[in-house]
C-alpha cells in the first residue's frame, strides 16, 4: 500500500539534497534562462538598436509560408519588425519550451534515482520499511514538481520579454499568454516532463551513476529536436494540431515508459545493478 | 527466545554462490559475530536478513518475522549499519536522523525530537547537529550511521564492519557502545567483521564463514580451544630459550615445545600438572626462570589457520 505522506517524506528529503547540489540546480536554472530570457531578448531587442540581420528572414520565411492562411494574411499587413516579433515570439520559440521540462525532469530524476547509487546512500534507504510504491512516487514527484515549476516560471518570464518587446510595436497590445501557449505549457509540457522521468527511471536500473543516467536519458531530445527542425523547415507549424499530436504522442510514450518503469522498479534490482 | 534464525540460507548471483546454506541462531541480547575474509558472504547475509535482497533458497526469521512473508515487519524490527555509512552528505546530521526516524514510522514530532537528541548526545554529536554530514570525519559519520540504525529503537541491530577505517579510540568507543547496548538494553546485535579484535572483544558467539558457508560456530573461547588446541605453558628464561628447550622436551607429559622470541611455549596434555615439572627441569638444568604463564592460543591464530585451509 502506498502512503502519500511517506512519498512526500521521500520528496522533501530528495528536494533538500538537490537544492544544495549545483550540478542539478545549475542546468535547470541556466537552460530555461537562455531559452526564455536571453535568446528572445537578443532577437527582439537587438534589432531595435542595430537593425534586422538578413539571416532572420531566412529563418522566418518557411515558418511564414506554413502559417494558417488567415494568420498569414494578418501577418502580411504588419511591418518587418512586427512580423519578426510575431513569428519568432509566437511560433518559432514554442518547441524550445519542450526542451525545458524534458531537460529539467531528466536531470532531477537522474539525481534522484541514479544519484543515490553514486553517493552510496541507496542501501540504507532500501532497508527502511518504505514501500516500493512510496519510494517510486516520492522520486517521481521530486522530479516532476520542480521541473514543472521551472517550466511555468520560464513561460511567465518569456511572456514578460515578449510583451515588453511587443508593446511599443503593437500599440500596447499584449501578445502572450494566448490560448495556444497556455495549452502547450499546461497540457503538453507535463506529458513531456513525465516522459523524461519515465525514461530516466528505466535507464537508472542499467547504469551506475548520475552522469550515465543523464547522458542516456538525453535520447528523448531527439524527437524534440526533430520538431524544432521540422518547424524551421516549414514542415509543421505550432498550432492546435501540433499541440494535439505532441500531447497524445507524449501521453502514449508516458504510458509505455511508466509501465516498463513500474514493472522494473524493484529495490533489489536497483541496488544490485548499482554496485 | 531467538532473535535471528536461519536455515539453509542461500544466495546465488548468476551461477556464483555468495552464501551457501547458512544456518545459525542468535539468542535475544546476544552479540553474534559473522567473521570472515572479504568476499566471504557476510554482507550478502546481512542484506538478506534485513530484506534488502531476497534469498535464492532457505529461510530466516528476524525478531519473529519471516524474511520472505513479512519483509516490512523485518525492516521495522531491524536497524542496519551498512558497509558504507549511507548518509545523505548534503543534509545535516539532524536532517538525516529526522528523515530516517519518519521513514521508520516515528510520526509524533516530539517523540522523534527526544529520540534524536538522546542519540546525538550519546554519540557526542549534538553540538554538530546542524552541520552538513559532508564536513564530518570518518569516525563521526560512522557514529551518526549507528545513531541512524538505532533511531527507531529496533530490537535487532546489524552492524556491517562497524570499526572499519576508524582510529583506535573511535573503534574502542564503538565496541564499548555495542557491549553496553547488549548488556543494558538486551538488544540483539549481529556484527559482520573481518577484524579479529572486534569479534574477540565484544562477541558472545562467533561464526566463521568462508566462501559463503559457515565453517565453525561457538564462543570466542570455544573456538580458540576447538581450532587452535589446548592452553600452553609459556616460560620466560634469562638468556636464549632455545638452549634450554631440549630439557623440556625430555619430560614425558610434554607433547611439543616451540621457542618464539626467546619464550619457551610448551604443549602438554595437562598444563596444570606439567607446569611444575617444566620449571623443575629448567631450574635443575641451570636456567633462571623469570615467569611462567598458562596461555590460550589467540583467536587470530585459529582464524588464520582456518581460512588458509584449502585456500
Amino acid at each position: 500500500m502506498t502512503d502519500f505522506s511517506n512519498a512526500m517524506l521521500v520528496f522533501w528529503k530528495d528536494w533538500r539534497e538537490m537544492r544544495r547540489n549545483y550540478q542539478v540546480i545549475a542546468p535547470i536554472l541556466f537552460v530555461p534562462l537562455i531559452f526564455a530570457v536571453i535568446l528572445p531578448s537578443i532577437i527582439f531587442f537587438v534589432p531595435t538598436m542595430f537593425g534586422i540581420p538578413e539571416s532572420s528572414f531566412q529563418i522566418i520565411g518557411p515558418i511564414f509560408q506554413s502559417l494558417p492562411p488567415e494568420i498569414r494574411e494578418m501577418v502580411a499587413t504588419l511591418g518587418v519588425q512586427q512580423q519578426m516579433l510575431y513569428i519568432f515570439g509566437l511560433y518559432f520559440f514554442a518547441p524550445f519550451f519542450l526542451i525545458i521540462p524534458l531537460m529539467a525532469s531528466s536531470v532531477l530524476a537522474s539525481d534522484s534515482f541514479a544519484g543515490e547509487k553514486d553517493r552510496k546512500t541507496l542501501e540504507a534507504l532500501l532497508a527502511t520499511p518504505l514501500s516500493d510504491g512510496e519510494l517510486l512516487l516520492g522520486k517521481i514527484l521530486v522530479s516532476f514538481i520542480p521541473a514543472m515549476a521551472v517550466t511555468v516560471l520560464s513561460f511567465a518570464m518569456y511572456c514578460v520579454v515578449i510583451d515588453l518587446a511587443a508593446m511599443p510595436l503593437f500599440n500596447g497590445a499584449v501578445l502572450l499568454p494566448n490560448l495556444l501557449w497556455t495549452e502547450l505549457i499546461f497540457l503538453v509540457t507535463p506529458t513531456v516532463a513525465l516522459a523524461g522521468i519515465g525514461v530516466t527511471v528505466i535507464v537508472s536500473f542499467k547504469v551506475k551513476g548520475y552522469r550515465e543516467a543523464q547522458q542516456l536519458s538525453a535520447i528523448l531530445l531527439i524527437p524534440v529536436l526533430a520538431v524544432i527542425f521540422a518547424e524551421i523547415s516549414g514542415l509543421i507549424i505550432f498550432g492546435p494540431l501540433m499541440i494535439l499530436i505532441l500531447g497524445v504522442g507524449f501521453a502514449a510514450l508516458d504510458l509505455i515508459v511508466f509501465k516498463i518503469g513500474i514493472a522494473l522498479f524493484n529495490r533489489e534490482e536497483l541496488l544490485m545493478k548499482g554496485i | 527466545m531467538l532473535a535471528v534464525k536461519t536455515e539453509g540460507l542461500t544466495r546465488k548471483f548468476d551461477g556464483f554462490t555468495a552464501v551457501n546454506a547458512l544456518s545459525f541462531e542468535v539468542g535475544e541480547g546476544e552479540i553474534f559475530g559473522l567473521l570472515g575474509p572479504n568476499g566471504a558472504g557476510k554482507t550478502t547475509t546481512v542484506r538478506m536478513l534485513s530484506c534488502i535482497i531476497s534469498p535464492t533458497s532457505g529461510m530466516a526469521t528476524v525478531a519473529g518475522h519471516d524474511i520472505r512473508s513479512d519483509p516490512t515487519g523485518v525492516r521495522r524490527s531491524v536497524g542496519i549499519l551498512t558497509e558504507n555509512p549511507s548518509l545523505y552528505e548534503r543534509l545535516t546530521a539532524l536532517e538525516n536522523l529526522e528523515f530516517f526516524a519518519q521513514a521508520y514510522g516515528i510520526k509524533e514530532s516530539r517523540q522523534r525530537a527526544e529520540r534524536i537528541r538522546e542519540l546525538l548526545e550519546f554519540f557526542r554529536l549534538w553540538d554538530r547537529k546542524d552541520d552538513k554530514v559532508t564536513v564530518f570525519s570518518k569516525g563521526m559519520k560512522q557514529k551518526l550511521a549507528i545513531a541512524r540504525a538505532l533511531v527507531h529503537n529496533p530490537p535487532v541491530l546489524f552492524l556491517d564492519e562497524p570499526t572499519a577505517g576508524l582510529d583506535p579510540e573511535a573503534a574502542k568507543l564503538i565496541r564499548d557502545m555495542v557491549t553496553e547496548m547488549s548488556g543494558k538494553e538486551r538488544r540483539t546485535i549481529l556484527i559482520c567483521t573481518h577484524r579479529l579484535e572486534d569479534a574477540e572483544r565484544v562477541c558472545t558467539k562467533v561464526m566463521i564463514i568462508k566462501r559463503g558457508a559457515g565453517v565453525v560456530i561457538g564462543s570466542p573461547d570455544e573456538l580458540r580451544l576447538r581450532m587452535a588446541g589446548r592452553p600452553r605453558i609459556e616460560v620466560r628464561v634469562k638468556g636464549d630459550g632455545e638452549s634450554f628447550a631440549d630439557l623440556v622436551r625430555r619430560i614425558p607429559s610434554v607433547i611439543g615445545v616451540d621457542v618464539i622470541n626467546g619464550r619457551i611455549l610448551v604443549t602438554s596434555k595437562n598444563p596444570e600438572e606439567a607446569a611444575p615439572e617444566v620449571v623443575r627441569a629448567l631450574v635443575n638444568g641451570g636456567a633462571m626462570v623469570l615467569s611462567v604463564n598458562e596461555t590460550l592460543p589467540s583467536l587470530e591464530e585459529a582464524y588464520l589457520r582456518l581460512i588458509k585451509e584449502d585456500a
